[in-house]
């Protein structure tokens, strides 16, 4: 057998087909705050260093809508999503405006930003961890695999999210337009779309999807103020992967590395695996810098 | 002079020289003030804030016959080593900082003793790792008690009065954990039970489910999770129950009850076993937390007393030595404090078998189970034993 030995008390069969699944939903996360990263990038060329801060929003947004205003999971995620995709619109107007399509001083407008937004956080929020009850108790049981209860709601949750952004953006006349700016913004302008409004719709949208990811991650993890911090890391990797502005690029990417980190983290130490998710970055960036599905822009 | 108010200002400044006349005491706070660590580095700073608080309430600390306001200067060391060494070489140099309480984690002590022990800077770290003591570092003292004093009694305990056998454990990968994996694979083994699985993870790491898969399809009878930050602890306790784990879930070191509970909930914490270095009945202790409480509007991280102890063990000594400037005679007197009457209890100092130097406070201990989210003393321990 090729993999390591670890006692003959171990299933093999169970702990692959349970690492596929434990994999599948962690990629599925990934994808949604890699979509709204590179989301954001394909419309405005904005590297959005603040993505893990609205993350870190979302998941005090879903927070105090279940926990002091009563509302159940799905509304509070609905309404975080809402309110995000309005305040990113407004934010975009109203502070970034200027750096459209400024990559450098973009990148540092939105650093800045990250600092402000978790500041702001530590201030009104204060440092200590928050728990935010699950979704639901129990397991559910397929043969000998065990999935968390609360898992199988998020992914369901997340699914749905995606399946919606999914049909706004392929069916829609203003997702058709958004698409149109990410292919090509001067072909777009010359067809007559706005960008007055498809800044701040792209703009906020993206920020949406990171509030989504970070209201349907709170449940199984904490909320902190320091929370976005891994996450913006991760959507870095998986847009790495899959191509900086490619959407597809970044849905494969990041089920990819939701699975290659949990084979990886089977299969080796902990530590190992993470050094090896690096290490297929690097391989990346010296053999395909445009990523499994970019356009070689970069 | 027309305007009565103008008077009055004026004699107001007059007046003002004489008020501040009184010197100050820089104390520095080093701690982990952001991330994972924060729990702690917060109740370490509030201690030394409350302590100071105390003796400025009654005038100022009085020392040579001076009186001094003592004033906590606190940095965020982010839990990280080069951090630690930044804002050291800021309170040290700039700040002209003698004394620092922290810092939190052992990577960040061991980065910055070489600067302050070369300074004399008396530091009171929480540490764990046992190189943070020794004989050629005569300025760091540890006002905690770590694993290596509580975890063999304490795991006697478990062991015997909970049948354990097989025990699995996560550790951060750095110093701290690697250092407490050591300790406490030694201590099971001593007790007759093993740690049968380690996993080492990077310290952000937030989904533990692929590690306690692994874990769980061994078979342990118990998680460990002394070694972890309150938060990290918490994520952990949090998806080890939804995976459906129901054995034991135990903590030899480290007080994170109250984190612990705030992110994995009541329901998730019911039974867990942990150390505890407080027994919240004792009337010293019940009165700093009730201080703290009135001050911080949150209960107390467990660590908070041992480093209120710390300082007011500091101001004695100081006291003692009759000088604030000659750091040399301070920990001289610092260390003849014996039967010390602090928040915990009557404190001294040991470690001189274990480190070479009698440096580490002799504190005493407990085990307690979590009920309702809060901690129940079932079993009260010395460095000996416990009962």
């Amino acid at each position: 057998m090729p993999l390591r030995r670890r006692g003959s008390d171990v299933d093999w069969s169970i702990l692959l087909a349970q690492a596929t699944i434990n994999g599948l939903i962690v990629g599925l996360l990934y994808l949604l705050m890699a979509v709204g990263f590179t989301l954001v990038f394909g419309v405005m060329r904005m590297v959005n260093f603040a993505h893990g801060e609205f993350y870190m929003l979302g998941a005090f947004g879903a927070y105090f809508l279940t926990t002091q205003a009563g509302l159940s999971f799905l509304p509070a995620v609905a309404l975080t999503f809402a309110l995000a995709v309005v305040g990113g619109a407004v934010l975009e107007w109203g502070v970034l405006k200027p750096f459209r399509r400024d990559e450098l001083n973009g990148m540092i407008a939105t650093i800045g930003l990250a600092m402000i937004l978790q500041n702001l956080a530590l201030m009104f929020f204060g440092p200590d961890p928050l728990s935010m009850p699950a979704v639901a108790r129990g397991t559910a049981r397929l043969d000998k695999l065990v999935i968390p209860l609360s898992r199988v709601y998020v992914v369901a949750f997340a699914l749905l999210a995606l399946a919606l952004l999914y049909g706004f953006l392929r069916h829609s006349r203003p997702g058709r337009a958004l698409r149109a700016v990410v292919e090509d913004f001067e072909i777009a302008a010359i067809q007559g779309i706005r960008s007055r409004i498809y800044y701040p719709l792209g703009f906020g949208l993206g920020v949406g999807l990171a509030a989504v990811a970070g209201a349907l991650m709170a449940p199984l993890f904490s909320v902190s103020p320091f929370v976005g911090a891994t996450p913006l890391l991760k959507a870095f990797i998986v847009v790495i992967l899959g191509g900086l502005g490619s959407i597809p690029g970044a849905a494969v990417a990041g089920l990819a590395l939701g699975l290659a980190e949990s084979y990886g983290s089977l299969l080796f130490e902990s530590s190992t695996a993470d050094m090896l998710i690096f290490a297929i970055v690097i391989v990346m960036l010296v053999v395909r810098p445009k990523g499994l599905l970019g356009r070689g822009e970069a | 002079m027309r305007n009565p108010i103008i008077l009055a200002g004026l004699l107001a400044l007059a007046a003002l020289p004489a008020a501040q006349a009184q010197e100050t005491l820089k104390l520095g706070a080093l701690v982990t003030l952001s991330g994972a660590g924060a729990a702690w580095g917060q109740g370490m700073k509030n201690a030394a804030e409350v302590a100071a608080d105390q003796v400025n309430e009654a005038g100022g600390l009085e020392v040579g016959g001076k009186k001094y306001r003592v004033q906590v200067v606190a940095y965020d060391d982010k839990y990280q080593a080069n951090e630690a060494v930044t804002v050291a070489n800021r309170l040290v140099f700039e700040d002209k900082v003698r004394y620092i309480v922290g810092p939190v984690g052992s990577a960040p002590v061991l980065a910055i003793q070489p600067m302050t022990e070369k300074n004399k800077v008396i530091l009171l770290t929480l540490g764990f790792t046992a190189k943070a003591l020794a004989a050629e570092k005569p300025y760091t003292f540890r006002p905690n008690v770590t694993t290596a004093e509580v975890s063999q009694p304490q795991i006697d305990w478990f062991v015997k009065a909970q049948g354990l056998r097989k025990v699995g454990a996560l550790f951060p990968n750095d110093e701290t954990g690697q250092q407490i994996a050591l300790d406490l694979e030694a201590a099971y083994k001593k007790a007759g039970a093993t740690l049968s699985t380690k996993e080492f993870f990077e310290r952000d790491r937030v989904d533990f489910v692929p590690l306690l898969t692994r874990m769980m399809a061994r078979g342990i009878d118990a998680i460990e999770l002394d070694g972890n930050s309150p938060a990290t602890a918490g994520l952990i306790v949090k998806q080890a129950r939804e995976l459906g784990f129901e054995g034991r879930i135990v903590r030899t070191g480290g007080p994170a009850t109250q984190e612990i509970v705030n992110v994995a909930g009541k329901q998730a914490t019911e039974g867990m076993l942990v150390h505890t270095p407080i027994d919240p009945e004792l009337p010293a202790t019940k009165a700093y937390a009730e201080r703290y409480a009135a001050k911080y509007k949150h209960p107390m991280n467990g660590f908070s007393p041992a480093f209120y102890d710390g300082t007011l063990m500091l101001f004695e000594a100081m006291r003692r030595a009759g000088t604030v400037e000659d750091t040399e005679r301070v920990r001289v007197e610092m260390e003849k404090l014996d039967g010390f009457e602090g928040s915990l209890g009557k404190l001294s100092w040991t470690g001189h078998a274990l480190y070479g130097i009698d440096h580490q406070l002799n504190a005493p201990f407990y085990v307690a189970e979590v009920k309702d989210g809060r901690e129940v003393i079932r079993a009260r321990c010395t460095v000996e034993g416990c009962r």
